[in-house]
């Protein structure tokens, strides 16, 4: 039997000015043990989600269940369990990396070796009395992980946490995800507007735009719908009787000729085949660029 | 238990903060200006009572300016760490209620007011056997010490700066610019310092800002129980209206 998702919202709708509806019937599922990628163009309603998960906005309609348990009755022990980031740094500038731990740490129930764990995790064990203002915002963004991590969580929610990092802190970042769910079997929700960030260490995916969802599910069947969507373009003697021809592969004409479906490299040759076959020049085959950013892109450009 | 680990976490914050040091400097400014004004000029009006004149004089001076300026900077400033630090967010997805985290923050702020009023009855205390050395044809020590009727009047001063403490900790949460609120407070304690020495307003029992100078005049002395009173209720309804606006408010830093 499947384990019950360790995020669940029913129907969940929120605005912040009256009338200007920010989220519209949002149903996210994140499943126990993955590591979900919370996708969507900037303004899209990330951050208005995961701040209703977390408590900080009051929900107005729907349900939110965490672990089980309604939000709204258990707040406390939901959080007790869960790490956050939410967008920028939440840190003490005046204080030091240890010091902004020691402020949460009874609240978290979290012994002084824990400390030093966490630090150890986002390699931050060596920046001693050196106070948090003077750290690059790379670090910053490792130590607010650590606070994040200091509860050792069951769930860890971020919100855009690779912003302001250079390609080699992503990358960083993208193996510590990987490591605390593949070691301490932390579910985690990632939401960033950059498929790209995120593709290589989520297993599920949630695409939100304009405060709606499009797409949900486990990533091999977002690359199953990028699949079906991989076009072939063609330019031969006849487009219109090339048309004709591949009636059943969708074609669609356009000014660089015409575009059919296909599925996999054989299909490309019997194309080929049977427009030689019936009487027709081809001067181009080429099978159309659609990796999951252009998905992405074709996907919320369609609701745009 | 939660309460108190909450006041723990507000109290770590301020470490590193002026807040303790100016604590402490506040503190000793009327000591330092009655030592100075000792060295400079002798003890003459207070040959009398010397020993309970100097806590009389102090009580009144810190009553009327110092400790109310300093719950108005103090009460303003500290709530204000987390809209520096953009630490909100982080505050609110801890496993604490509002109450608590509100109730944590206001008994920091207490915590601090208190350290203020016993190291000036410290700093006093010192500045009185250094004056004794200093000119000890005054016979200081062996004067008369009512040390109940001192208690009193720093009792006086707690309580009377009680309700403009909740106001301005409910403004400097409101408040993401921490310029309004000490604005508001300066304007207000002048407002209710003229109300009373200038107008004589009889309005000014019920002024929270007011209430700093009934100590000083006769005519208001017998008002200082009815003051306190006031002053208590005037801090419980902010402290209502104040967690009332916190709870439903949403912290965006």
């Amino acid at each position: 039997m499947q384990a019950p998702p360790v995020i669940r919202t029913t129907g969940l709708s929120y605005h912040y000015a009256r009338g200007v509806q920010t989220l519209f019937d949002i149903n996210l599922e994140v499943p126990r043990g993955s590591i979900y990628g919370f996708l969507g163009p900037n303004g899209s309603g990330k951050t208005t989600t995961l701040s209703l998960l977390l408590g900080l906005l009051n929900k107005q309609q729907g349900d939110i269940e965490i672990f089980g348990q309604h939000l709204l009755q258990n707040r406390e022990a939901i959080l007790s369990r869960t790490g956050s980031l939410i967008e920028s740094p939440s840190l003490y500038g005046h204080l030091t990396a240890r010091e902004n731990l020691e402020v949460y740490r009874a609240t978290y129930g979290a012994s002084k070796t824990r400390i030093d764990e966490v630090l150890g995790i986002v390699g931050l064990d060596d920046t001693g009395n050196k106070v948090v203002k003077k750290f690059s915002l790379g670090m910053k963004q490792r130590l607010s992980i650590a606070l994040a991590l200091l509860p050792a969580p069951e769930l860890l929610i971020l919100d855009e946490p690779a912003n302001g990092l250079d390609p080699a802190g992503i990358i960083e970042l993208r193996a510590l995800i990987k490591r605390l769910n593949r070691d301490h079997g932390m579910t985690i929700l990632i939401s960033s507007h950059l498929l790209g960030e995120i593709e290589r260490m989520v297993s599920h995916i949630g695409i939100i735009y304009k405060g709606k969802m499009l797409f949900q599910g486990p990533l091999a069947e977002l690359q199953g719908l990028q699949r079906q969507r991989a076009r072939l373009l063609l330019r031969t003697s006849d487009n219109e009787a090339a048309c004709r021809i591949l009636r059943e592969h969708a074609p669609e004409l356009g000014e660089e000729g015409l575009s059919v479906v296909y599925d996999d490299t054989e299909q490309v040759a019997r194309i080929n085949r049977r427009l030689t076959e019936g009487g027709l020049d081809v001067y181009l085959l080429h099978p159309k660029e659609s990796d999951l950013e252009q998905l992405f892109i074709d996907l919320t450009s369609e609701h745009a | 238990m939660k309460l108190a680990i909450a006041l723990k976490a507000e109290m770590l914050k301020t470490k590193r903060t002026a807040s303790f040091y100016f604590t402490l400097v506040g503190a000793a400014v009327i000591p330092f200006t009655f030592l100075l004004n000792l060295i400079v000029d002798g003890l003459d009006d207070t040959r009398k009572d010397p020993l309970n004149s100097i806590f009389r004089v102090a009580s009144e001076m810190n009553g009327l300016v110092i400790f109310p300026m300093f719950v108005i900077l103090v009460c303003t400033l500290l709530p204000q760490i987390e809209y520096r630090n953009n630490t909100w967010k982080q505050v609110l997805t801890a496993p604490h209620t509002k109450g608590r985290v509100f109730l944590a923050k206001f008994l920091n702020i207490h915590l601090l007011l208190f350290l203020f009023l016993v190291a000036d009855l410290i700093f006093m205390g010192v500045v009185v056997v250094a004056a004794n050395f200093i000119d000890p044809s005054l016979h200081l020590l062996q004067n008369p010490f009512d040390l109940g009727k001192v208690l009193a009047k720093w009792g006086n001063m707690y309580l009377a700066a009680l309700a403009i403490g909740s106001f301005q900790f409910w403004l400097g949460l409101r408040f993401r610019n921490f310029i309004i609120p000490i604005a508001v407070g300066l304007a207000l304690w002048l407002t209710g310092t003229l109300m009373v020495f200038e107008y004589k307003s009889s309005f000014a029992t019920y002024f929270p800002y007011s209430f700093q100078t009934f100590s000083l005049l006769p005519r208001t002395q017998p008002l200082l129980g009815q003051m306190a009173w006031t002053s208590l209720a005037y801090a419980l309804l902010f402290l209502i209206l104040g967690f009332a606006d916190f709870r439903n408010r949403r912290m965006t830093a």
